[in-house]
């Protein structure tokens, strides 16, 4: 991603009053989101995250200040057409229910007035990337599928005119978690491919660490507290709001929102091959599993823990537990084939832990 | 004569009035279809006045709608072709307009509550998608409000058939032809005969026009929502 020196969007000392009411939902706010990047609005039940949102494709119009889209002032130009260059993804979904799911995906390249083969090619390509098969889901109504699918179909639906800009309020929130978790995982493997510019609301600070670039921690009376890296918000946290809102007994909560990939892990080699380098060694079964240490730097040979491996998807709060529970200084972090990745050791822990970009 | 005998004898008239019959609520609901969608769209849309106006048209607006044509609805049948009489004379003009006052409010009422129920979170990603008040109404709201609206102009024709007998009474067309001419005569020869049939007969072109809705809400109700 690239903290670019011109931002996709640009919020200039926005505010948002609405009326009947004396205080500001969104007051002065400036917020400057980089070309491809994922940024995330996280903050308490009304502190204008979606007002803000919704006002950065006008579907709220600011009492006052300047929206700028790559560059470009957007504060007055037509909703509607601003809006069709924007995608737009909601919790609800809010499929059109008389519509097959090719046509709730084709609503606005039909009405940019794309040709129809172009729309076809469009619609298949989108199907395939959030992973509903075309030539079975092509057809189907929305009320032929579960809340998961739809909001396949909703995030192809947004993408559909291939716009620079996303904006989602909350959309994974209606969601049963262990769903939740696979479209997340999904929804990143798609940026991966779609390097889209992404401002995403939510009010799961777990959801903001494991999918942003960016967390802009929204306060009361419609501020940004702090914007920036999931990991200075969850270490640095700006404030005593934030601090209080990253939640006390921050030091621990903050293990399970680290993802072991997202950290810089101990280097560890299969036994016997070439130099150990300082490095921890372990034998290996026949295909690739780690099966125990066989050399620890700075622990006799006599003494060797016994090893016990963490998933690489798992977080460092799930690292700790298994090394509590198994008494082991080091805990091996594994891949989906139970093939070692890296190793984190407890002294690491009370180190800063050392962490890298998204994987 | 048995009743048998006098329909048989008497069929192409009581076709004829029939038909009559069958026309008269035809054009009337029509009509009352077409001002009561006109009305429940123009007032769901909430910019219906220029945004100059200091007091816009607005939702409120649509319950005092409803209730003056619900109003119309509770004035005497019998009442309101009289009135109609010194303005527009006698036959098929009081006749249709009485009818298509008295239809209005079926249809208003489940254009208000159809468009109504529309989900709003359908609304608002069409707004996000950036799609204009036109298209919502013509491509979303009213599809997803058709059925309902279908079922307040199957209410408004069934309620239609039994009053419009009454526009007999300022020389209407329909069946209430032979029904008041028998009830005036009652006690003379074939008069029971001649309210029977009459009678029977709205009940015959209510069954046509169950018929059609039926045939109707299947064939208009988009496949998506189709229960």
């Amino acid at each position: 991603m690239s903290d670019g020196s011109r931002p996709m969007i640009a919020l200039e000392a926005i505010s948002k009053t609405y009326p009947g009411q004396s205080a500001p939902a969104v007051r002065e706010l400036d917020l400057h989101v980089p070309a491809g990047a994922i940024v995330m609005m996280v903050g308490p039940s009304g502190c204008g995250k979606t007002t803000t949102l919704k006002m950065m494709n006008r579907l709220i119009e600011p009492t006052s200040g300047r929206i700028l889209l790559d560059g470009e002032d957007v504060t007055a130009v037509g909703g509607d057409e601003l809006r069709r260059r924007i995608g737009y993804v909601i919790q609800q979904v809010g499929l059109f229910p008389h519509f097959t799911v090719a046509d709730n995906v084709a609503v606005v390249p039909r009405v940019l007035g794309w040709d129809r083969k172009r729309i076809t090619a469009r619609v298949d390509e989108l199907l395939h990337l959030v992973g509903l098969e075309p030539g079975q889901f092509r057809d189907r109504y929305p009320r032929q599928l579960s809340g998961g699918q739809q909001q396949r179909v909703g995030v192809a639906r947004g993408l559909a005119a291939d716009p620079a800009v996303m904006l989602m309020d909350e959309p994974f929130g209606a969601i049963d978690p262990i769903t939740r978790d696979r479209l997340q995982d999904e929804f990143l493997e798609i940026q991966r491919q779609v390097a889209k510019t992404i401002c995403f609301v939510t009010h799961d600070l777990t959801e903001a660490v494991k999918l942003g670039d960016r967390i802009a921690v929204f306060g009361p009376g419609g501020v940004v507290e702090q914007y920036d890296t999931p990991e200075q918000v969850l270490t640095h946290p700006a404030n005593d709001f934030v601090a209080e809102f990253v939640g006390s007994g921050a030091a621990v909560r903050r293990l399970s929102l680290l993802q072991l990939n997202r950290l810089e892990l101990d280097e560890v080699t299969v036994d016997g091959v070439g130099a150990t380098n300082g490095h921890p060694t372990y034998r290996a079964d026949a295909d690739g599993r780690a099966v125990a240490w066989a050399h620890l730097p700075g622990t006799g040979a006599g003494d060797l823990p016994p090893l016990v491996t963490v998933p690489l998807t798992g977080t460092v709060y799930d690292a700790v537990d298994v090394m509590l529970e198994a008494r082991a200084p080091l805990v091996a972090v594994v891949d989906d084939e139970d093939r070692p990745k890296g190793a984190l050791r407890w002294e690491a822990l009370v180190r800063e832990l050392p962490t890298k970009g998204r994987p | 004569m048995g009743f048998t005998e006098y329909v048989s004898s008497n069929f192409s008239s009581l076709v004829f009035y029939g038909q009559q019959h069958f026309l008269l609520v035809l054009y009337s609901v029509a009509a009352a279809t077409a001002i009561a969608l006109a009305a429940g769209v123009l007032l769901h849309t909430s910019s219906v006045s220029p945004p100059s106006w200091s007091r816009p048209v607005r939702a409120g607006s649509r319950e005092t709608l409803l209730l003056v044509s619900s109003a119309a609805l509770t004035i005497p049948s019998l009442a309101l072709f009289g009135l109609l009489q010194p303005a527009l004379g006698i036959g098929i003009a009081p006749s249709l307009v009485a009818l298509t006052i008295y239809g209005v409010y079926p249809v208003l009422r489940n254009t208000v509550a159809g468009l109504s129920s529309v989900d709003p979170a359908v609304l608002e990603a069409a707004r996000g998608m950036g799609l204009g008040p036109a298209w919502r109404m013509v491509r979303v709201q009213l599809p997803l409000a058709w059925p309902v609206i279908v079922s307040g102009i199957r209410v408004a024709t069934l309620i239609l058939i039994g009053i419009a007998v009454v526009a007999a009474s300022v020389s209407g067309p329909g069946l209430g032809q032979p029904l008041f001419t028998g009830l005036a005569r009652l006690g003379a020869v074939n008069s029971f005969n001649q309210v029977l049939s009459g009678t029977l007969g709205c009940l015959v072109v209510a069954a046509i026009y169950e018929i059609a809705f039926f045939a109707i809400q299947r064939l208009t109700t988009p496949r998506g929502i189709r229960v």
